[in-house]
């Protein structure tokens, strides 16, 4: 008989799969969004069975409610041109992509069914004790040994703030480019900005604002 | 309150980006602030505390921060490092944001995080710190490549920095979960321990992914997909800091890594070990990025070239880490200082070099100059045979020491590949001065103009005044590399 | 459910991340398939945590997530960025840059 955990196992580990397969071959981001959402979802039933309830926790609320939301928002934001039909690389590109995750692939199996591993590693995972992975423990291990990393992470979110706010807010004029690059920006497709909401909704947001005006 | 001392380089940069940051939303007019100035003040505060620490006998005891922080002299002389690039390229944004119109505080502001991150990647001694350090230090970067942001030339360089900087930091990352699924650790002289007495081959597998994730990090061939057009689309300040602090900072985690996590002999022997990949690297590199450097048709283009070829010499040095750790890895770290300030000083001068729309692109905007504006043309051909490696110049004894470590760990074949490369080299950096000296503009073409600025004329005058001194008397600078690169002795 | 089975479900998570970098042009695929990777780094030292005992894997993997939190951030402004130069969200990572 086949025990509940391998059951469980697999059940989660094939929707990673097919999460994982639907955000590299699907041509609409937003299949590949909820791709990485299902991928998500499955990794934190993993982490469960692998007694780490806090972090599955933690994956939910950031991964699913942080990530895959901005993902969302910007595909929105991006519209048409998130989901442009020419995207797939040359065969060239694509074989090479292929060819070495197949190695990467093949090298992973190698190394798992490795004599040296093997024998080195019982795989049935220990048993541990019933306090492991919860908030208790973690949160001791987080703020008592981990403390330094812990103040090292608000550099890290500070730079990431600072930087998106640099690179995305406002506008700037081409003042600053050179000769060759004004060419560029000339020849570049008309201002998408003043094209207004250029979204996937933009007739019914200018249908809205034409009924409200 | 030693801990404090110990920590003063890297709490005084972090509360610089903090009052910046401050200073700048709150101010009430944009650009009415010195900020050039005041990140200047700040690292040239840490790098004070540094010099100081670094001239007491005992350093400040800080053993409760290990292992995720080790506050030794290596860290200490990355730390001065860093702050001196990073100062120079401050300086060097306070000339050109103004001249080109875009000046904004979170230029700084970032130039300060992406410092602090530096500094401590090159004092972490855990996988944890590591990381965060690294990426504070990439994502600082990434944003000032894009700072230009009417540029779609810059949208397109960070763009393709960002992937393949996350791409790398993804390998790295994997590489340290196997790593610590092999040893049990994740703080590099744990590993480090473990690696020396059982080699499996989940080690192996955690160790090559690891130094695939440094090698696009300090964009080694044929990891350097990123680096020219990055390089090329950045504002040339964020070049400078890009080509400087970042690099810098890479080889910091690329020794941390190989001298401690995979120190033990039975790693750094010839057979089975690290040294002939990167041996490997160090030649492709080399020899690739010289070709390509010597076709560029744009200077800028072409210095980032040349900072990659110059990753391939500094890896020679790391090549040569197999016999004697501590003069090779002394060799590096002398190498990196002497290029840091040769490599500001190079694209300070283009900068100066050009003005507001008149900006020095390609050779032809160059020619001439020599006549025109021969303070600026003196100091371009000064930075650049130092590049080529010329005496009596920092980079002569950059790549002097850093040859004469791969003789003596017997490594002639190497170091003979490194004297023909800089042979190359030289070619393309002397094309520049030619340019300078014995061109004159067609008739009607823009030339350009330099620009004058206090700012940018001092990070030329610091670079200058560093590169001639490493390059006449290096001996009191060799020692301090020296008494960095032994690891583990305070 | 072993830790074998769990590092090759992380691996093959990997490479269908690897694939999608190198085989797509468009930035938001691209930005998904290195959280792909991510994901699978994180998963690997949740069961060699397990497997290992002691909360260090664990305390890795949610650094491992601020930090992917962070670079989303800066990779979506990036990706926006591009769009409004362009008018395009497609970016080519291997060739020489369009001039």
């Amino acid at each position: 008989m086949v025990a509940l955990g391998t059951i469980y196992f697999w059940v989660c580990a094939l929707t990673a799969v097919a999460g994982a397969l639907s955000v590299v071959v699907s041509k609409n981001p937003i299949r590949g969004a909820m791709g990485l959402l299902l991928l998500i979802l499955s990794v934190a039933g993993l982490f469960l069975a692998l007694h780490a309830q806090f972090l599955a926790a933690i994956q939910l609320i950031v991964y699913a409610g942080a990530i895959v939301v901005l993902f969302l928002f910007v595909i929105m934001l991006l519209g048409p041109a998130a989901s442009t039909p020419n995207d797939r690389r040359g065969l060239f590109a694509r074989a090479f992509g292929g060819g070495l995750a197949a190695l990467c692939g093949a090298a992973a199996i190698a190394l798992v069914a490795s004599a040296g591993l093997a024998a080195k590693h019982p795989f049935p995972l220990a048993d541990v004790d019933p306090s492991f992975g919860g908030v208790d423990a973690f949160g001791s291990a987080l703020f008592a040994d981990a403390l330094v990393p812990f103040e090292v992470s608000g550099a890290l979110l500070m730079v990431a703030v600072v930087g998106a706010l640099a690179v995305a807010r406002g506008r700037q004029g081409v003042a600053s480019l050179t000769r060759s690059e004004r060419e560029v920006a000339r020849a570049a497709t008309p201002e998408p900005d003043t094209a207004g909401g250029a979204g996937v909704y933009s007739h019914e947001i200018h249908a809205h604002e034409e009924h409200s005006s | 309150m030693n801990i404090a001392l110990a920590l003063s380089p890297l709490l005084v940069v972090a509360l610089g980006a903090l009052l910046l940051m401050l200073a700048e939303a709150f101010s009430p007019r944009q650009g009415g602030l010195a900020l050039g100035a005041a990140t200047v003040l700040f690292v040239g505060a840490a790098v004070a505390g540094g010099v100081w620490m670094y001239g007491i006998e005992r350093l400040p005891e800080a053993a409760s921060l290990a292992p995720w922080l080790l506050l030794d002299r290596f860290g200490l002389f990355f730390d001065m490092l860093l702050c001196l690039g990073g100062g120079l390229a401050a300086l060097l944004a306070g000339g050109y944001l103004v001249e080109h119109g875009i000046e904004r505080g979170e230029f700084y502001v970032l130039i300060l995080f992406a410092t602090l991150g530096a500094m401590i990647l090159a004092s972490s001694g855990d996988a944890v710190t590591l990381f965060l350090g690294l990426e504070t230090m990439s994502l600082g970067a990434y944003a000032m490549t894009a700072f230009r942001r009417a540029s779609p030339r810059a949208a397109e360089g960070a763009l393709k920095y960002f992937l393949l900087g996350s791409f790398a930091a993804a390998i790295l990352i994997y590489g340290f979960a196997l790593l610590y699924g092999a040893t049990g650790h994740t703080d590099l002289a744990g590993i480090g321990a473990t690696a020396a007495t059982a080699r499996t081959p989940l080690l192996v597998v955690g160790a090559v992914l690891v130094i695939v994730g440094v090698a696009f990090k300090v964009s080694a061939v044929p990891f350097h997909a990123w680096t020219p057009d990055a390089y090329e689309g950045a504002p040339t300040p964020a070049t400078t800091f890009m080509a400087v602090a970042v690099k810098a900072g890479a080889f910091a985690l690329l020794l941390r890594v190989l001298l401690i996590a995979l120190g033990d002999a039975s790693w750094t022997s010839w057979a089975a070990g690290w040294p002939p990949v990167v041996a490997t690297l160090a030649v492709l590199t080399m020899t690739v990025a010289n070709l390509i450097a010597g076709r560029q048709e744009s200077v800028k283009r072409m210095l980032a070239y040349s900072s990659i070829a110059h990753a391939g010499y500094a890896l020679v040095g790391v090549t040569a880490l197999m016999r004697d750790p501590t003069q090779a890895g002394a060799s590096v770290l002398f190498y990196l200082l002497s290029y840091t300030v040769s490599t500001a000083g190079a694209f300070g001068a283009l900068i100066l070099c050009g003005s507001h729309g008149r900006e020095a692109v390609s050779y032809e905007d160059l020619s001439g100059l020599g006549r025109r504006h021969p303070a600026a043309a003196l100091a371009f051909s000064l930075f650049l045979l130092s590049l080529a490696g010329i005496p009596p110049t920092a980079g002569f004894f950059g790549k002097w020491f850093v040859f004469k470590a791969a003789i003596d760990g017997g490594l002639y074949w190497l170091a003979i590949l490194g004297f023909v490369n800089s042979v190359i080299g030289a070619y393309y950096y002397l094309r520049v001065m030619v340019y300078m000296y014995m061109r004159e503009p067609a008739a009607g073409a823009p030339v350009a103009l330099p620009m004058r600025s206090g700012y940018v004329t001092a990070a030329l005058l610091v670079s200058a005044l560093f590169v001639l001194a490493l390059g006449l008397v290096p001996t009191r600078a060799i020692e301090v590399a020296v008494r960095a690169a032994t690891l583990g002795a305070g | 459910m072993s830790l074998a089975s769990c590092l090759l479900l992380a691996a093959a998570l990997f490479c269908v991340g690897l694939y999608g970098l190198l085989a797509r042009r468009q930035i938001v695929a691209i930005l998904l398939s290195i959280e792909l990777m991510a994901n699978a780094a994180n998963l690997v030292f949740v069961a060699f945590g397990h497997y290992r005992g002691g909360a260090l894997g664990q305390v890795f993997a949610v650094f491992s997530i601020a930090l992917t939190v962070a670079e989303v951030a800066v990779g979506l402004a990036l990706a926006m960025l591009l769009y409004r130069r362009h008018g395009d969200s497609r970016v080519e990572l291997a060739s020489e840059m369009k001039r």
